[in-house]
């Protein structure tokens, strides 16, 4: 047994561990990533832990083990869910064996990008329990119960974390592994519960689904995951508080007056689907004016409308749907007392600093995020842009279509080159709408390579089959970049475990594309130049842009080259700062000329091929390819 | 309970997130309740970072509220203004008065703060601030000493964190974090404790 200092993340990997977990997989997602990237970092020769192909792939292989009757752990962002939830919905009616567990980070205040949507709202569609932790210590006792109450219930459960819980750091004492059970893989052959192919078998199977839930009410509150606390006298202020902000409400509580706050009656729900019914309704009686404090959308409070209109509740419910609380971003402190402040009808002392919080920020310097000093998708965006002018077309009548992860940041300044970003892999078939809609300029589509392997597959397949053309660059760096450098399919094989690695180019050529040319998206000359001939072109073109991440590059040391400035030569026309925003390209101090940070540099060049007098030399080092 | 919350704010690449950890284990080591959320971009350098450190509380939300702050550290100028709407009016501001500029600002396409613009926002908003150069850390071996372990000595000596943690131990647990390069750590160390907080030097430290 031991305190130490975890993040959410790595809690809910050690409680999984303490569960006797025996398969966990995930695909890399911001906030949730932490979870599997520590499983990985430990020696656990008895367990099996991935990073698959996509949070789909990884949830289905998560449900095989746990209807062969073992524990396993499924990993993701919210957006993760979305891919994931076609299968999901599936296995959720037909129940588990093993306790399976679905672990999803949301994102309340978006610090990572994609929509802000809520999880809770997934489990509510798909009948599933699931329980919400408020701090680190709390992830790691939730992610054992969640596996316990998985497996009474029969139901995967949905553990969910928020941005802060996911990524904040806290002591947590953790207890030694136990090992996964050892038992003989189950095969039960079943067709009644494991396929859906018939009227009858579904329907059984969604009734049985909604029993489980049911079920799941009993256990949760015999498990006492959910507490309520009465004050001694009844009418007075109550506070439903879900998840992540019972921890906000306890800090309140704390700090608070004893002569402010002598009567608030408390719920907190940590175990948030199904709605605990009995402890409201006893809130509801006990309490006239009631807060419920939640992050994302207002479903605990709707369920608590509607308890209170069944109940013939006469008070005041203060939350979000009367305007208090916002359905967007986090929930702290001063937002607990705006809405206490409310529902007692007192002025709210707190309206002042929340205003001082937004103000001042105008006087800090915009910091726009750009990609890394010697990122090679500098070389592919300045490619791209180069390659429309020289095929004769202005750059604002090319639609050039982004993906998710570092590829995006081409529609940042200085390249403002993308115009889009959906989901993985919607860059490729986007671009098929563009072209079908009767675009007389060329449509291009960025992807990267971890998106490709995710999503992005299916949509080169459309485009081949249905001969719609389009130029298709994948901006293949080796590693999943964004969300801190994770194996995938195509990285080298010298990082792949136990794995193999998969070869993108020729998954490429083998569906068939009309051209396919693997370039260094350093040369820019020679990129312009193949990405200007297939514009032209008619058919499918696949420009496949190979450069290792620079910081995976750089981590172990390998340069590109060598870039120098002859600060006689510059004349400070700060053009290569101008075009390429390179991180490390800076002014003298004494503003007498362009200098290089050498600690950032990692000597790519391509400052240098826009220097217009020959200040920036570039050198390339021997052996320094992809 | 004594309790002390701490907002550090800088520019991705400036080790702000390893000093959230470094008083973190110190906490630890002092037995003292923690809890840090760090805020931070993407994988990429140069972004904004917020570290937000609640020490001392038995129960806590992760995020400092507004005026909420004990202690305010910035490793950049720019920065150090988001810092302003949490400072209680006793705060202690340290900013270590690095200036980091975003391409639009070296390119004469964005505005940048003056120093004496932040450090009169700074004053008027809390009640002590310390400013740090960066170019008067000492040398160690030719080089500069860390930036944030300097900025970290100097910290340490508020007395909002010694009330909760003896610096000698925040110095203990830079020394365990990163053992071989003790001796420059603890230069680092102790030179922003001493210039920062107008102090003898710790034992260890002084040795060094």
């Amino acid at each position: 047994m031991t305190r130490q200092i975890l993040t959410g993340n790595e809690a809910v990997a050690r409680g999984a561990l303490r569960a006797g977990v025996k398969v966990v997989t995930g695909y890399p997602g911001t906030p949730s990533t932490g979870c599997v990237a520590h499983l990985l970092t430990l020696d656990l020769p008895d367990r099996y832990i991935e990073w698959s192909a996509n949070e789909k792939v990884a949830f289905e292989i998560a449900a095989g083990a746990a209807w062969a009757g073992h524990r396993a752990l499924c990993t993701m962002k919210m957006s993760g869910v979305n891919v994931a939830y076609d299968a999901l919905i599936s296995i959720a009616y037909s129940g588990t064996n093993g306790g399976l567990v679905i672990y999803v980070a949301d994102d309340p205040g978006v610090s990572a990008g994609m929509p802000e949507q809520d999880t809770r709202g997934f489990a509510r569609m798909s009948q599933l329990p699931m329980l919400e932790p408020s701090s680190p210590a709390e992830a790691y006792v939730l992610a054992q119960q969640a596996f316990e109450l998985s497996e009474r219930t029969g139901a995967p459960v949905f553990l969910r974390a928020t941005t802060a819980i996911a990524l904040g750091h806290a002591t947590v004492t953790a207890e030694d592994p136990i090992p996964p059970r050892e038992i003989e893989p189950i095969l039960e052959k079943d067709i009644r519960r494991y396929t859906k192919a018939g009227s009858a078998i579904c329907i059984e199977q969604h009734l049985a689904s909604l029993d489980r839930l049911r079920a799941a009410e009993d256990v949760i509150f015999q498990m006492g995951l959910n507490a309520l606390q009465l004050s001694e006298e009844s009418g007075g202020l109550g506070v439903l508080a879900v998840g992540a902000t019972t921890a906000v409400l306890a800090e309140a509580l704390e700090t608070a007056d004893d002569a402010e706050n002598p009567t608030v009656s408390t719920l907190r729900a940590v175990a948030t689907n199904p709605f605990p019914v009995r402890q409201s309704t006893d809130l509801l009686e006990h309490c006239s004016l009631i807060v419920v404090f939640e992050e994302l959308e207002p479903y605990a409070e709707q369920a608590l409308r509607v308890l209170a209109q069944q109940t013939g509740f006469k008070g005041k419910i203060i939350g979000k749907l009367d305007g208090t609380l916002s359905p967007s971003g986090e929930l702290g402190i001063n937002d607990f007392q705006l809405a206490v402040a409310k529902a007692r009808g007192i002025p709210d002392r707190t309206a002042d600093a929340q205003t001082a919080m937004t103000e001042n920020r105008v006087a800090s310097a915009p910091r726009p995020i750009t990609v890394c000093a010697g990122c090679p998708h500098r070389g592919t965006y300045l490619a791209i842009e180069a390659a429309v002018k020289q095929a004769g077309y202005a750059k604002d009548e090319v639609m050039v279509t982004g993906d998710i992860g570092c590829t995006i940041l081409g529609m940042n300044p200085p390249f403002d080159l993308l115009w889009t970003e959906v989901s993985m892999g919607s860059s490729v078939s986007l671009a098929q709408g563009y072209v079908h809609s009767g675009l007389k300029t060329p449509v291009i589509a960025t992807i990267g390579d971890s998106t490709f392997f995710h999503g992005g597959i299916p949509g080169l397949v459309n485009a081949i089959q249905h001969r719609t053309p389009l130029t298709l660059v994948v901006m293949d760096n080796g590693w999943t970049s964004m969300t801190g450098m994770q194996v995938n399919a195509g990285t080298d094989e010298s990082f792949q475990g136990s794995g193999r690695r998969v070869d993108l180019e020729a998954v490429i050529r083998g569906l068939g594309p009309d051209r396919l040319d693997v370039i260094d998206p350093y040369d820019l000359q020679s990129m312009t130049t193949v990405l200007s001939e297939a514009l032209r072109q008619d058919g499918v073109k696949v420009v496949l842009a190979q450069r290792e991440c620079v910081i995976q590059a750089r981590r172990r040391g390998v340069l590109a080259g060598r870039t120098t400035v002859d600060a006689d030569q510059c004349v400070l026309c700060k053009r290569c700062l101008e075009v390429t925003g390179c991180p490390a390209l800076g002014i003298h101090p004494e503003g007498t000329s362009i200098v290089i940070d050498l600690s950032l540099c990692n000597g790519c060049g391509l400052c240098a091929q826009f220097c217009p007098t020959g200040a920036l030399q570039h050198a390339a080092l021997e052996g320094a390819g992809t | 309970m004594t309790t002390c919350d701490i907002l550090l704010l800088g520019v991705g690449g400036q080790g702000v997130v390893t000093l959230g950890d470094l008083i973190a284990r110190a906490a630890l080591s002092a037995e003292v309740p923690v809890a840090f959320v760090p805020t931070k971009g993407m994988a990429q350098r140069g972004g904004f970072v917020k570290v937000e450190i609640r020490l001392g509380h038995d129960a806590t939300g992760p995020r400092i509220g507004a005026h909420g702050a004990d202690l305010i550290l910035a490793m950049e100028r720019s920065e150090a203004l988001k810092g302003i709407p949490f400072a209680k009016p006793g705060a202690r501001f340290v900013l270590f008065d690095h200036v980091w500029e975003p391409t639009g600002v070296t390119l004469g396409e964005d505005a940048y703060p003056s120093q004496e613009d932040v450090l009169t926002a700074l004053r008027a908003a809390c009640n002590e601030v310390v400013r740090l150069d960066p170019k008067d850390r000492p040398v160690f071996h030719d080089q500069l000493v860390a930036a944030n372990i300097f900025a970290l000595g100097a910290l340490s000596g508020a007395e909002a964190l010694r009330a909760l943690i003896d610096p000698q131990i925040v110095q203990e647990a830079v020394r365990k974090r990163w053992p071989r390069v003790a001796e420059g750590n603890l230069v680092a160390f102790h030179a922003g404790y001493v210039q920062a907080n107008d102090r003898e030097g710790l034992s260890d430290g002084g040795a060094a």
